[in-house]
């Protein structure tokens, strides 16, 4: 269960980061409202991951899995270059995840 | 010049305030129980809105690849340094291995959207735009 609620927090999280793109420095109202909406509800959900993984361990794996969320939108939908300095890190980070899961600690 | 340099001291200082403050969310957010704890609740919101207003302020004159870079590692690192400090949690060091690989790719890849590699005027605005449209997250 607790790895849906970080699914969840996740999928909130990377609407934060185009909400809050779009925004135009908090001047766009709508925009602003749907940045604060989605951080409360990413907020609430992390909240209810953290019931289970540690603090240190729940945060980085929603703000690691975010990004990386973040990055492959961006590639997506908004025509960013995926380099490999960008799946380097997308690496990285899975490679840190499936060793802590195997570690008990995920 | 010597205003320029404060200026730009200044945002740094108030970029490692907005790590700190994302460190206070990070085990608010924890320590609220799935915001069944009024007061652990409270201090999450008030940590949420001082990194927003932190970090926006922050970014405006540092670049945005290196100050989400910096400000995502002190949040990751100090969440795992804290977390076993203020609440009964316990870190192995094979644990303690795995979480280090993963912020340093967290790191890594927030440096990798810095708007570097690119030519032209009309390509270094567009990159500057970028990360700022899709990485403007601060929860």
């Amino acid at each position: 269960m607790q790895w849906l609620y970080l699914a969840v927090a996740v999928i909130f999280e990377i609407a934060v980061a185009i909400a809050a793109g779009k925004a135009e420095g908090f001047r766009n109202r709508a925009w602003t409202v749907a940045t604060l909406l989605s951080g409360a509800i990413a907020t609430y959900f992390l909240s209810k991951a953290l019931l289970t993984f540690n603090v240190g361990v729940g945060y980085a794996l929603w703000t690691s899995v975010s990004g990386i969320g973040i990055t492959l939108l961006g590639a997506l939908l908004f025509g960013q270059r995926l380099n490999w300095r960008k799946a380097l890190g997308i690496v990285v980070i899975i490679a840190g995840v499936v060793g802590l899961q195997l570690s008990g600690a995920a | 010049m010597s205003n320029t340099a404060r200026h730009s001291a200044n945002s740094w200082l108030m970029l490692f305030l907005a790590g700190g403050f994302e460190v206070g969310y990070a085990l608010a957010v924890g320590g609220s129980h799935g915001f069944t704890r009024l007061s652990w609740s409270l201090v999450a919101v008030v940590f949420f809105l001082l990194t927003l207003w932190a970090l926006s302020t922050a970014l405006r004159t540092i670049d945005v690849g290196i100050g989400y870079a910096v400000w995502a590692g002190i949040g990751a690192v100090g969440a795992a340094l804290l977390g076993p400090v203020f609440f009964d949690e316990t870190l192995t060091p094979i644990q303690a291995l795995w979480l280090g690989v993963i912020i340093a790719g967290v790191v890594w890849l927030k440096l990798a959207d810095r708007p570097q590699d690119t030519q032209g005027t009309q390509d270094t605005q567009e990159a500057a735009a970028r990360p700022r449209e899709v990485q403007g997250t601060a929860h």
